[in-house]
């Protein structure tokens, strides 16, 4: 008996402290290092980066992306689409409030959905292109469409359709909207999603603190968020930014360089997060018959393309540039995204292939390739050496340019450019905006490679307004597979967003989208 | 001091200097490839939603239309609204530059406290093993990047021996006296490095000049000869190289204000040269120039005080 008596005692005490570490903490803050400041977090404005992924955790919208990439509710518990697919109706929660206490209602609705829409406003209003009017009745709101579009469900959890209080946007000081704008978030804006900014110090710091009036619950069957406060604090080094971690000044540090993220791993008081992302690392190839010099182009030979492609070892590069944190692309779209379709990954190394198809193209001899690199990127500049050693051997010559980001941009939609790397990450929840970036002709040459394929595009125009989820879904595979056999890009891989926690912070999530989550984040100790 | 005339005249001279520089900031970035809406549409943008941002930001207009714009407005006082930043850059560049003036003004003292006692040191005893080793310290400095010198401070005394945060800035005088400690450190190695190497040169050489051996010969007293002969001459050179190091003291904010993540100017035209944001690309640059104008004046005010030779001319 005097034996078993601490045995009894110390497994009871094990399972109190068990259970104690499942139980969700309430209360305290944290510190998160970012790698760039906001300037104006508006859902219509929000133009880089920085911004639009902190919308969301000010403003929630009428639906929201659930955490495996469906749709679920949100601001309106329920939504139903009319059969032919031009008429939304959502039923808004009854109660809701905005942080400062007024009552949301359809009004606010109506006008926040009306900005997002209105072309002399934001970047993204052509999302809401299809947008007819909208109407509220009570809680009842009607989104009516010119035409069915499918992605609208998603765009309605996109952060640019964002619920914002109309009366207090409209008191905000200055003439014109993007003025009212800048004032209302810089005054401290009243908002409707988890959090209420309390402070900004452009490009040095950023308080959120809890809105006691979002509408979600948590576990615990009390109101998200569990935190009182969630700090940003603008580090732009990388190495900077790790250094504030490790000396324990901040609880994360976002976006973590690759060649690092091993080390971290092995730091007892951090946890490396890997979050899956939509993140692909691509590079266009300019597919036009004749260079912008008026030379002949070798690489619009499809055989030529695909030879690169044959030529090129996905692994070796996801182990050189991504530490082996990467996959590689089994289609146009990062795997996380909706109606992605791709069974392996495309073009394994086979370099008796990539031989045979460029003799095929009458290139066995060989021709030179310039790859437009971005300077200082220790990333492109690895690929480069990679590529330039992979190719050598079937007489491609691989030559360098360095640029920095705008060149890079005005050299691709110039059609300046061989070869050149871009990275891309889906800001909305369907697969329509990185197929027309990629593939669609008319939007931008298909990311500037020049690539025109008619059914292809035949295809995307038919697929933007099928109601039928079941043929889009096969619009979307016969998409994928033409623009896989095409080859307008060199596929490299998918990345993750790493992003280093300290060991006491729970739940905090950055989304295959890219917003950061603080919504259910919670402090351990 | 130097005349009334003659600081008239100098400050005449900073006009054209004005003129060239806006003339030359305006051509420059234009002809950078990429623009603003490249840059800022984060590369989204189809080309016709390209075209409109082109538009509302009035760079559809002739070149001349918008070069008057700008003198227009600089005249006026109004240097635009940044894109990047969505905010007036007068607002923009008052609200960042005390910051880096105070890590110029810092690391200035820091570098002058440091060079000072030390070339005395080793003027003192050329060539022996004091001065060879003060002068191989300082030689690394000097060849060591200012900003891998700032990881190596954070590193070693931030992170490890947490002796200083890592990065970031204070609210108050004191504290920030206490954050910006080791970027003001880091680029005072570099130009205290120059320092040393100056002022050691000149002490020698004006330690075995005639008048100074003559004031020995008098009998004066070596702390006299010290202010009064040795000190006064040689620092007419240590002074204009000083003057001249705003420049790379500028650039070296540049640098460390990305490393150590503090807001200054220099952080901001670097993020503003890579956003093409030319409103504030442009109002810095004019910014910088009234710095270099007014501290290039100030060193010739006091080279005049100092070498009254200089004042005849």
């Amino acid at each position: 008996m005097k034996r078993i008596l601490p045995i009894l005692l110390g497994a009871t005490l094990g399972l109190l402290a068990a259970t104690s570490a499942f139980a969700i903490e309430r209360g305290g803050a944290m510190t998160f290092a970012r790698y760039d400041g906001s300037t104006v977090i508006d859902p219509v404005y929000a133009d880089r980066n920085p911004d639009l992924w902190m919308v969301n955790g000010l403003y929630e919208t009428l639906l929201r992306n659930g955490p495996d990439g469906s749709i679920v509710p949100g601001l309106a518990e329920a939504h139903e689409v009319s059969a032919d697919g031009k008429t939304i109706t959502l039923t808004l929660r009854s109660g809701l409030k905005f942080s400062d206490g007024s009552e949301l209602t359809g009004a606010d609705v109506v006008f926040s959905l009306d900005r997002a829409r209105n072309p002399d406003l934001g970047p993204w209003a052509g999302l809401l292109g299809a947008v007819d009017k909208v109407t509220a009745d009570g809680n009842k709101i009607t989104v009516s469409l010119k035409n069915p579009d499918p992605t609208i469900i998603s765009i309605l959890a996109t952060f640019n359709t964002g619920i914002v209080p109309k009366a207090a946007f409209e008191k905000a000081a200055g003439a014109t909207d993007q003025e009212k704008a800048r004032a209302f978030f810089a005054a401290g804006p009243v908002t409707s999603g988890p959090f209420v900014m309390k402070s900004h110090v452009q490009g040095t710091s950023m308080t959120f603190v809890r809105n006691p009036h979002y509408w979600r619950q948590g576990e615990d069957g009390k109101p998200l968020p569990y935190l009182d406060q969630v700090e940003f604090v603008v580090i732009p080094d990388d190495a900077t930014r790790i250094l504030k971690l490790q000396a324990g000044e901040v609880d994360a540090a976002e976006f973590i360089p690759f060649a690092r993220v091993g080390e971290l791993s092995a730091d007892p008081n951090l946890k490396m997060e890997l979050f899956p992302s939509t993140r692909i690392v691509y590079a266009p190839i300019n597919t036009r018959e004749t260079k912008k010099d008026g030379s002949k182009n070798p690489l619009a030979d499809i055989k030529v393309r695909q030879a690169l492609n044959y030529a090129t070892d996905k692994n070796v590069l996801i182990k050189l540039v991504t530490f082996d944190t990467g996959k590689p692309m089994t289609s146009l779209m990062s795997a996380a995204t909706q109606l992605h379709y791709g069974p392996a990954p495309l073009y394994p190394y086979d370099p008796e292939k990539a031989k045979q198809l460029l003799s095929e193209a009458g290139l066995g001899s060989g021709f030179d390739v310039k790859f437009t690199t971005l300077a200082g990127s220790a990333d492109d500049a690895t690929l480069f050496t990679a590529l330039q050693q992979m190719w050598a051997p079937l007489g491609v010559n691989l030559k360098v340019e360095q640029v920095d980001n705008p060149t890079r941009g005005e050299k691709n939609r110039s059609g300046d450019f061989d070869i050149h790397t871009y990275g891309w990450a889906n800001d909305v929840n369907d697969p329509a905006q990185v197929t027309g970036w990629l593939g669609y002709y008319k939007q931008r040459q298909a990311v500037g490679t020049g690539w025109n394929n008619q059914e292809f595009n035949t295809l995307f125009e038919a697929s933007n307004v099928e109601p039928d989820p079941a043929k889009r879904k096969d619009e979307y595979k016969r998409m994928q597979e033409i623009y896989a056999a095409e080859a307008p890009l060199l596929f490299l891989f998918e990345t993750p967003f790493a992003v280093a926690v300290s060991k006491s912070i729970e739940g905090y999530v950055q989304t295959p989208l890219g917003a950061n989550d603080f919504s259910e984040a919670w402090r351990a100790d | 001091m130097p005349s009334l005339s003659y600081l008239v005249a100098r400050l005449l001279q900073i006009i054209p200097t004005f003129l060239l520089v806006m003339i030359f900031i305006f051509l420059l970035v234009r002809l950078l490839p990429g623009d603003p809406a490249i840059a800022m549409a984060e590369a989204k943008a189809t080309d016709a939603q390209l075209e409109q941002i082109r538009h509302n930001l009035g760079l559809d207009q002739p070149l001349p239309v918008q070069f008057l714009v700008f003198v227009k407005n600089t005249l006026t006082g109004d240097l635009g609204r940044s894109i990047m930043l969505k905010a007036p850059v007068t607002e923009i560049i008052l609200d960042r530059l005390p910051t880096t003036i105070f890590l110029a003004l810092y690391s200035i003292v820091l570098a002058v406290f440091l060079a000072g006692p030390l070339a005395f040191l080793a003027a003192s005893r050329v060539n022996s093993s004091v001065d060879v080793a003060i002068r191989g310290v300082f030689q690394v400095g000097l060849s060591m990047p200012v900003f891998y010198i700032g990881l190596l401070l954070l590193t070693v005394l931030a992170a490890q021996l947490r002796w200083f945060p890592v990065g970031g800035y204070g609210k108050t005088f004191l504290a920030n006296l206490y954050h910006l400690i080791l970027p003001a450190l880091s680029v005072a190695l570099y130009t205290s490095a120059i320092i040393l190497r100056n002022l050691r040169a000149s002490l020698i050489e004006v330690l075995d000049a005639d008048y100074v051996q003559f004031a020995r010969a008098k009998g004066l007293s070596p702390r006299i000869i010290m202010t009064r002969h040795v000190l006064r001459n040689a620092m007419v050179s240590t002074v204009t190289l000083l003057g001249l190091s705003i420049g790379n003291l500028m650039s070296g904010t540049l640098v460390t204000e990305t490393v150590f993540a503090i807001p200054g100017v220099g952080r901001l035209m670097l993020e503003a040269i890579f956003a093409r944001d030319y409103p504030l690309i442009q109002g810095l640059t004019l910014t910088f120039a009234v710095l270099v104008s007014v501290v290039f004046l100030l060193t010739d005010v006091v080279q005049s005080w100092l070498d009254p030779r200089l004042r005849q001319s």
